[in-house]
């Protein structure tokens, strides 16, 4: 063969002392290279094992699994803008400055006077705005298709607990945007955080304390900057590290991706035959079936492929898509930077991060009058609302009735209703987010979007 | 429309190739194919050429971003006051670290950062004039200069001549302003030991 080394030493199959010996005489282009051409699936296999990085992926993986239609792929969309978001935070830490006098000026200067400074920016805010919706996205992938749902409770999955996870780290990565939001100190930062704040403060009997946490004091202020900075670089990126491991690790003890379910389900439904074997009894040995063996017994290897190549190139593919398409909006949309914090001066109107608009939206519209006694809506729209929907996320795989026959598959009939209902509360959220970006004008009034706002005083 | 082959045809003829070769195929195999003359392997040169310059332009552009093009520090040339204000002798100018000597109508700025690790250095007045042999030449010398840091000592001239300094103190241009008549240092431009500037 062309690249082999014919003075190297003859390999003996299936030992390790021959690969070790073949490796040493290998040039040293091929030592960095090798895992992304196996020669044969011995290669293939310690391409994978033996690799630091991508030891985590099973030597074989199954063809349903590496389907673009099944999962889209959006977790590993979302563990590369991770990826992303922090490599180009880690070198704007050094030209970011996080107190109240200098902020916003360093991010002027990021913006105009330091080389590629508006491109870092840039690829930062669209990397975070991109994974806040891919996120979302895996959430509504992995509820469709069933993929919190045991299979296969023997083997210890424990799916549920992976969604659980999977809803903390939702939650966390909404909060990295939020904490970062402030950073540039201009006034879409610092009004959309005091609206954020004043949300939380409205929980009961925690919501003043946890505000006064958050913030550092009453007022959003030098020590509100410096905590949500170090939350934002530090705190919450370490959680998710944290999370996001153990996220992928309960994947692989679940036993892989949900799809992979239903092969189970298939050897499940045909005849079983006895396994015939050999007794041991006090007599002696006699022959016969033992007792209790028949199982559920699924070659595995039929529908795998090994890893290297067909896992490692559609891993390169999605990274590189991921990397030209965060690249390309960078390029088209700019990042905004209004003027600089003034809080004697509220913007109108003021609105929250467009994540966080179905929240505000829910706030304005929820503010009740019973008799002389008026609940505010930052209570209900705010805090109730939202908290109900998580506590429903969360405990919903333990309520869920479906058959093991629905999981890993898009819209089975089984589970229909589930399914209509989710996509109705999105589908809610997502008009809510539509109506607060587009058609909320000036005192919070409802404008067509082709409708131009009327000129307001702006200083009051 | 072609007819599409079943998912269970495609998935086959894949586990067929793999159990027939010993070699594995899959896409990562056309990697060996860079260099070749086939229309493949030039495609696969250049995608791959094209993925390392993208991400070596990303690298670059992180890099660069790291050297400032504006610096928020007060500048190297800067004004220290008109001609009478210094008399004859050594001035000291505590805030930007040189000395300013006058002899009647010749200044020469003298540095006053060692030159060994960067403390500011003493001016001493000698008791007695000295005379010294430096740079070939014979001087009488007035003031010496001495670190408190690790004990340099420098002649009046700046030359080192004891404890770890390993080149005289830096001279600094000089000008005179032409609006105002005040002196002007330029630290950004050093000039020799015999530099003055007569007015």
């Amino acid at each position: 063969m062309a690249t082999e080394n014919i003075s190297a030493p003859p390999a003996k199959p299936g030992t390790n002392s021959g690969f070790l010996k073949r490796f040493a005489f290998k040039p040293a282009w091929e030592k960095l290279t090798w895992t992304w051409r196996p020669e044969t699936k011995r290669e293939a296999g310690d391409a994978i094992v033996r690799n630091f990085v991508l030891h985590w992926f099973p030597a074989k993986v199954s063809l349903e699994s590496l389907s673009w239609g099944y999962s889209f792929w959006l977790g590993t969309i979302s563990a590369v803008l991770f990826l992303i978001l922090t490599i180009t935070g880690g070198v704007l830490m050094f030209l970011y400055v996080p107190s109240v006098e200098r902020a916003y000026l360093s991010v002027k200067d990021l913006e105009f006077s330091t080389s590629y400074g508006w491109f870092l920016r840039g690829l930062h805010r669209i990397g975070a705005h991109l994974m806040v919706a891919v996120v979302f996205l895996h959430m509504v992938r992995v509820f469709l298709t069933g993929a919190f749902k045991n299979g296969r409770k023997a083997v210890g999955q424990n799916r549920p607990l992976n969604w659980i996870v999977g809803v903390a780290l939702l939650l966390i990565t909404l909060l990295l945007s939020f904490t970062g939001y402030l950073l540039p100190w201009d006034q879409l930062a610092y009004w959309a955080i005091t609206v954020g704040t004043n949300i939380a403060s409205s929980a009961p009997v925690f919501g003043e304390p946890t505000r006064f946490i958050l913030l550092g004091g009453t007022t959003i202020e030098q020590a509100t900057l410096i905590r949500f900075y170090v939350l934002h670089c530090f705190l919450l990126p370490l959680a998710t590290l944290w999370l996001v491991s153990y996220h992928m690790w309960r994947v692989r003890k679940d036993g892989g991706l949900a799809c992979v379910e239903k092969r189970y389900e298939e050897a499940k439904k045909e005849e079983q035959p006895a396994i015939a074997s050999k007794t041991y009894s006090l007599l002696g040995i006699t022959g016969g079936t033992a007792v209790d063996v028949r199982n559920v017994m699924v070659d595995d290897e039929k529908d795998k492929v090994p890893s290297s190549p067909y896992l490692t190139v559609r891993l390169a593919v999605v990274t590189l898509s991921t990397l030209v398409a965060s690249i390309v909006l960078t390029l088209i949309v700019k990042a905004p930077l209004e003027e600089a914090a003034n809080p004697a001066v509220t913007p109108n109107p003021a609105k929250a991060p467009w994540y966080f608009l179905w929240l505000q939206e829910l706030v304005t519209i929820t503010t009740f009058t019973v008799g002389g006694f008026t609940i505010n809506g930052a209570l209900i729209g705010g805090i109730i609302l939202p908290g109900v929907l998580v506590l429903a996320a969360v405990l919903w795989p333990y309520f869920d009735k479906s058959p093991v026959s629905s999981i890993g598959r898009w819209f089975p009939k089984e589970r229909k209703w589930q399914n209509w209902i989710f996509l109705l509360i999105v589908a809610a959220i997502l008009i809510l987010t539509f109506i607060g970006t587009y058609m909320r004008g000036p005192f919070w009034e409802i404008y067509m979007p082709w409708q131009e706002w009327e000129q307001t005083p702006r200083k009051f | 429309m072609k007819k599409q082959k079943p998912l269970d045809e495609i998935k086959a003829e894949i586990l067929d190739a793999q159990e027939n070769d010993p070699v594995v195929g899959g896409p990562a195999k056309n990697v060996e194919l860079i260099g070749t003359s086939s229309r493949r392997g030039f495609l696969k040169t250049l995608g791959i050429s094209a993925v390392l310059v993208a991400l070596g332009g990303q690298l670059f552009a992180m890099l660069r971003s790291l050297f400032p093009n504006v610096l928020y520090e007060p500048p190297q040339k800067f004004k220290v006051g008109t001609l009478d204000k210094f008399t004859d002798g050594g001035t000291f100018l505590e805030d930007k670290r040189l000395f300013i000597f006058r002899q009647q109508n010749t200044f020469h700025a003298i540095s006053a950062a060692c030159t060994h690790l960067g403390c500011t250095v003493k001016m001493v007045k000698l008791n007695q004039p000295k005379k010294v042999t430096a740079g070939g030449k014979e001087i009488d010398e007035q003031v010496e200069f001495h670190c408190p840091c690790h004990g340099s000592k420098y002649y009046g001239d700046g030359t080192n001549y004891a404890g770890p300094a390993p080149r005289p103190l830096d001279y600094f241009n000089l000008e005179v302003s032409p609006d105002d008549g005040q002196l002007i240092v330029d630290m950004a431009k050093k000039v020799e030991q015999d530099y003055r500037l007569t007015t």
